[in-house]
Order: C-alpha cells, then structure tokens, then sequence
C-alpha cells in the first residue's frame, strides 16, 4: 500500500515537472530547426535561426536596451530599497507596520492599470519611451521584492553585531560599512537579481511606455509573434530563458532563493 | 515623578557610581527602578536576579545602547549618560557572543584597536596578548564559525578587554555552555580579570555563579535593588526575605513576637523558637506582630522530643548522596527542610515519622517583619 502511493506520489511529481518543463524542452529543440515554420519534430537541424536572431538589428537593439535597463532597475532598486528595509526594520515610526505589511501590495494590482496609469503620468512628462520612463515603470514592480527581501534579511541578521561593533568604537557609518553591509551581501545579490530578472521579462508595463524609438527585447519579440511564426521564435525564447536562469544560479548559489524571501 | 533622595554616601566620587538610575518601556513598571550603587576600581561585581528584574536593561545603558529615562552613570566623577557608545570605551560580551563571522578571530579581536588608529605593529601585539590571556594564541587565523561554543565565548572577551575598556561588561556568558564547560570558564573568566584587574559588571540570574565568582553581588528583584554585599553578606545576612530566598535554600516560618518577662520570644504557633532572638530584630516589630523566621536548611540540628520547644514529625527522608535531606511537619502545620550529615547523631534521630526538636544557633537566623 504505501509502495504503491509512494510510486504515485512519485509518478505525480514527474507528470508535474513534464507539465512544466516539457513546452520548454519543445522550444528548445524547435530552435535549432533547419525548417522555415515551426514544426515538431523539425525535419532538419541548423544552427541558422541563431545566426538569424543575432543579426536582426532590432531584436539586438532591444537586447541592448533590456539589459542596459535591468542594469540600471538592479542597481536603483538596491539603493533605494536598503535604506526604505533598513527604516521598516530598525526605525520605529507611525505606520510602520502598515507599510511593512503591505508592502507587497502594488503587485496584486493588475499590470494593465498600472500600465494605464503610468501612461498617463508619463506622457505629459515626456518620460514615454526613454530609458528613465521604462527603468521608473521596472522599479514599481521590483522595489516591493527588493525591499521584501532586504528586510527579511536584515530582520535575521539581528542587532547584537551592530551594537557590539558600537561599543568596541565604530560610530553608525562605519558600522553599517563594516558589519552591516558585508552580512547584508546575501540579500544585496538576491535583491539585485531579482530586479534584474523581473526587469528583463517585464512586458505588460513595458508595453506602455516604449515607443517607435525605443523598445525592449520582450516587446520586440511579443510584436514579432503577433505577425510571424517561425523558429527564431524559440531561439529568442532559448535565449530569454537562458539569461534568466544563469541570474537565478547566480542567487541560488550565493544564497539561495527560500533564504532570500524568508518564510 | 518625585526624586527619592539618594542613598549614596556623599564622600570622594568612586570609580564607578550608578545613581537613581531608571529605565522604563512604558509597561506597568520601570524595568529598572532608581537603582544606585558604587563600584570600586577592578572590582568583580555581580548583578544577579530572576529572570526580567533588569538585569540586561541595566548593562545595555552601561553601554550606551539605551538612554536611562533618569538617572546617572558616573565613571570617575564623570556622568557619561549622554555619551553615544562608541565614545565610552566599554567592553561589551553579550550572551550570544556576538562575534563578526565575515572576520576571523585575530581580525574581531583587532576591530577596536583599528578604530582606535593603533598602529599595525601595536595591534598585533595587544592582540596576540589578548588571545594568550582567554588561551587561544594559535587560534588567530580561524573564523568564528571553526570555534566551540566556549573558545568563541572566549574570542568576545578577547575583543573586549583588549581596548583596555573602563569597565567590562558581561551579560550571562555563561548560559549557552554546558554544565562542565561552565565550570571552567567561570574559573577562567575570574581568572583573567585578576590577571587585568578590568573592573567588571556580571550579569546572572545563577546564584551559584554569582557566590562563586563575585567579589559583590547586586541582587535585583523587580527593577530595584535589593541588597548589595560580598557573597557571605548576601548569603548569611541577607538584608531581605526576596534575598534569603533567592539566593541558597530557605525555610521560612510565620511566627509572632511577644514579651516575656521583658524579653523578645518568638513563637510558631504556639512553640518557642530556640533562644536567645538575633539581636537584630527587626525594629518596627511590635510585640504581637508577625515575624517571618529564615533558617537555612542546613543549619538546622535535632535533638530528641522537649516540652514546649519547636517540635514535629518527620515525614519524608531522602539520601542525596553528600547529605540526607529531611522533612519535617511541625506541630502547627507548617513544614521545615532540613540537610543533616550523613551518620551524625543528628541523622540518627531522624527515622521516618520519628519525633524530633528543632534547633538552631541564633545567629543563623534571620527575621523580617511580615
Ligand atoms: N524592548 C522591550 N520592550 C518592552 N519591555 C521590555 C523590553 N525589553 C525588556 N523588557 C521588559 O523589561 C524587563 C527587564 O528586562 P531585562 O531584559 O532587563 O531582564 P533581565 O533581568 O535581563 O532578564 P533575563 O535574565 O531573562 O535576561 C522585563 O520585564 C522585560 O519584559
Ligand atoms: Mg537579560
């Protein structure tokens, strides 16, 4: 009997991870297809969709602009994050455990109105498809997790540390230079990635604000698949998929990502 | 609030005096309650009680990590309460250590002096000295987290006294070891204080710990200072029922004060306790009044059954290896503990349910009024 709910739960637990993994296994053997549509199983293999994509001006265009953009998004989103974890953790202040609690609440508001809604902050300030208008839109939905995080660790890192460097002679700078900030390194990467990450696949904000003059690699591949489809669909996919997962293994490495949400 | 005058005598400033000193956190009573006593230069003083009397409240304003609600802290003449923690050259060891992990043991032990701008050579002088005094000279190199639970401990202290603080301050260093390890370090810890002669604030809640290692003990109850004195004051004197019975085992008997022919007598319902009275009977105990009576259980003897003497039964007898442990139930109801050696004439008369006289030189006993 338990053999047999073990096998299950076992057989369970694959289905689960086929469901998930399987369409990603697909995209990733479509591109490396000698075909012209997308089939399964391609008829031939070459390696030409990847040249294909790596030659396409606008594609590269809004590589450089996605990265650039989650460069930008992770470095602001640290450095505005620590300081609002390092107020809700050891700052005591009226509505602070409002805030604390609902920090994560801009995320439960659908995308498409908070879209709209920048739009229409945005246009009369002329920040529509410029790098500060899309890296503001990115850091409205990577600051919660930022700061989210920042706090859970600071939250475990405790006091004692910071109060014994104060005794022994460090004043407030030099200890939150010397003992805080290298304990806070875990959560300052896991942090940063994150931003980068949620800032790199963002699509539905994104949307909103670029423009003819600027756009993002997401954008630029949702405005592709709209038209055509043909395996350099699945290269970009691939390559998506490839960068966020080698940010992920940077975190999962340093820190570990239950670690880094807490709870 | 009304200023209670000070207790404190009005002669030549200490080296350390601590003055009406009061915290609070807004609960239903100060943590820490004018609490005022001095402290010599490299004395070992102990601040024991219960859990939450204050004792931790007391030390972090010490160290500046909180800012008394009134009150002073006086080093050398001077009040220092308005000083920020790292200008007052304090040696905090905490109960969970605190040490940095992203450093290793000669680096923590070095952070102060870097602070301090000593210089390279002087630095790792002073601290190769500092590990030789807590033992762990060959231990520079490691982290932190390469250490047992003492040689970290160990590694606080270090860091510590190594600034050569005014006064080193440790809050139960001991609780996180086990029993064994214990042993040692309080042997350990008192040893390298001689050895410094740091004056030194201990905190404990282990009464044992703080008879063994203190030169005073400051017994807190509730915020406030119940008595201050070296370890035989608190043990054999103790100036209040809390500190009879916190610190050692105590019997405690109600009993009531009476004359007789012009003589104090105190009875426990109705039986004369052994005579004559200590002659510090507490002053406001009128004749009639009730008198708690403590006696340690070790100094109680038995003698065989006598009219009108303190009397009873003993019900319950339990070998504890050093010592046999007796119970007795007096005449009146109440009970008395008592620890009697092993083959003395005294443990002979002891059988169960035996009847048996108590008594006690005067001077072990002391009285409170009730
Ligand atoms: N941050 C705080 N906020 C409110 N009350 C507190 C706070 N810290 C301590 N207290 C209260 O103040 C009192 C004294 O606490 P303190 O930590 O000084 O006790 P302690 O003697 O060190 O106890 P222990 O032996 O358990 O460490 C306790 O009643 C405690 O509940
Ligand atoms: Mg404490």
């Amino acid at each position: 009997m338990t053999r047999l709910l073990s096998i299950l739960g076992r057989a369970y637990v694959i289905a689960i991870f086929g469901f998930i993994f399987l369409p990603m296994l697909i995209i990733l053997v479509i591109s490396f297809s000698a075909d012209s549509y997308l089939s399964f199983p391609p008829s031939g293999w070459s390696l030409k969709w990847y040249s294909t994509v790596l030659g396409n001006a606008t594609f590269m265009a809004g590589l450089k602009n996605s990265a650039i953009i989650a460069l930008i998004v992770a470095v602001l989103s640290l450095l505005l994050g620590l300081p609002a974890a390092y107020a809700l953790v050891r700052m005591e202040f009226p509505g602070r455990t409002l805030i604390r609690n609902l920090i994560l609440a801009p995320l439960v508001l659908p995308a498409m109105m908070l879209g709209l809604g920048l739009l229409m902050v945005f246009t009369p300030a002329g920040l529509v498809a410029t790098y500060p208008g899309l890296v503001l839109a990115h850091l409205v939905m990577t600051l919660p997790f930022s700061v989210r995080i920042l706090q859970t660790t600071l939250s475990n890192l405790g006091t004692d540390l910071e109060e014994a460097a104060m005794t022994l002679g460090a004043r407030p700078l030099q200890t939150f230079m010397q003992i805080t900030l290298p304990r806070l390194m875990p959560g300052v990467i896991a942090s940063s990635s994150i931003a980068a990450i949620l800032s790199f696949d963002e699509i539905v904000l994104s949307l909103f604000i670029v423009g003819p003059r600027l756009q993002t690699l997401p954008v630029a591949i949702y405005r592709y698949v709209d038209e055509r489809t043909d395996p350099m669909v699945a290269v970009l996919a691939v390559l998506l998929i490839a960068i966020s997962l080698a940010i992920v293994l940077v975190v999962e490495r340093s820190v570990g990502f239950a670690k880094a949400f807490g709870r | 609030m009304t200023l209670r005058p000070s207790p404190l005598a009005d002669t030549a400033p200490p080296h350390i005096r601590i003055d009406r000193l009061t915290f609070d956190y807004g609960g239903a009573r100060p943590a820490v309650d004018a609490l005022s006593f001095d402290i010599a230069k490299g004395e070992f003083i102990g601040l024991l009680g219960p859990s939450g009397c204050g004792k931790s409240t007391t030390l972090r304003m010490f160290a500046g990590l909180l800012a008394p609600t009134s009150g002073q802290i006086m080093i050398g003449g001077q009040d220092i309460v308005s000083r920020p923690p790292w200008e007052r050259n304090l040696g905090l060891v905490f109960q969970s250590y605190a040490l940095f992990p992203h450093m290793t043991v000669e680096q923590n032990v070095a952070f102060g002096l870097r602070l301090r701008k000593v210089s390279k050579e002087d630095q790792r002088a002073r601290v190769a000295e500092a590990l030789r005094a807590v033992r762990l000279e060959s231990y520079g190199s490691r982290w932190p987290s390469e250490l047992s639970g003492g040689q970290q401990q160990r590694v606080a202290i270090a860091r510590a006294i190594v600034i050569e603080p005014e006064i080193l301050l440790l809050d139960e260093p001991l609780s996180n070891l086990d029993a064994r390890l214990r042993d040692e370090m309080r042997f350990e810890i008192r040893d390298i204080q001689t050895r410094t002669g740091i004056t030194t604030l201990f905190v404990t809640h282990d009464q044992q710990e703080a008879l063994t290692m203190c030169d005073r003990i400051a017994v807190m109850n509730a915020g406030r200072l119940e008595q201050i004195g070296t370890p035989t004051d608190v043990y054999d004197r103790a100036a209040t029922p809390f500190v009879a019975n916190f610190i050692g085992r105590a019997n405690n008997l109600a009993s009531r004060l009476s004359l007789v022919d012009g003589q104090p007598v105190l009875t426990c319902d109705g039986q004369t306790l052994p005579q004559p009275l200590p002659a510090d009977v507490p002053e406001n105990s009128a004749t009639g009044n009730s008198v708690a009576a403590m006696v340690r259980p070790h100094a109680i003897r038995l003698r065989p059954p006598a009219p009108d003497q303190i009397s009873g039964t003993v019900i319950r007898r339990v070998f504890v290896g050093s010592m046999i442990e007796i119970e007795i139930r007096l005449d009146g109801g109440q009970t008395l503990i008592a620890e009697l050696r092993p083959n003395s004439p005294d443990a002979a008369l002891a059988h169960l349910d035996a009847r048996v006289t108590v008594d006690w030189l005067p001077s072990d006993m002391r009285l409170f009024a009730s």
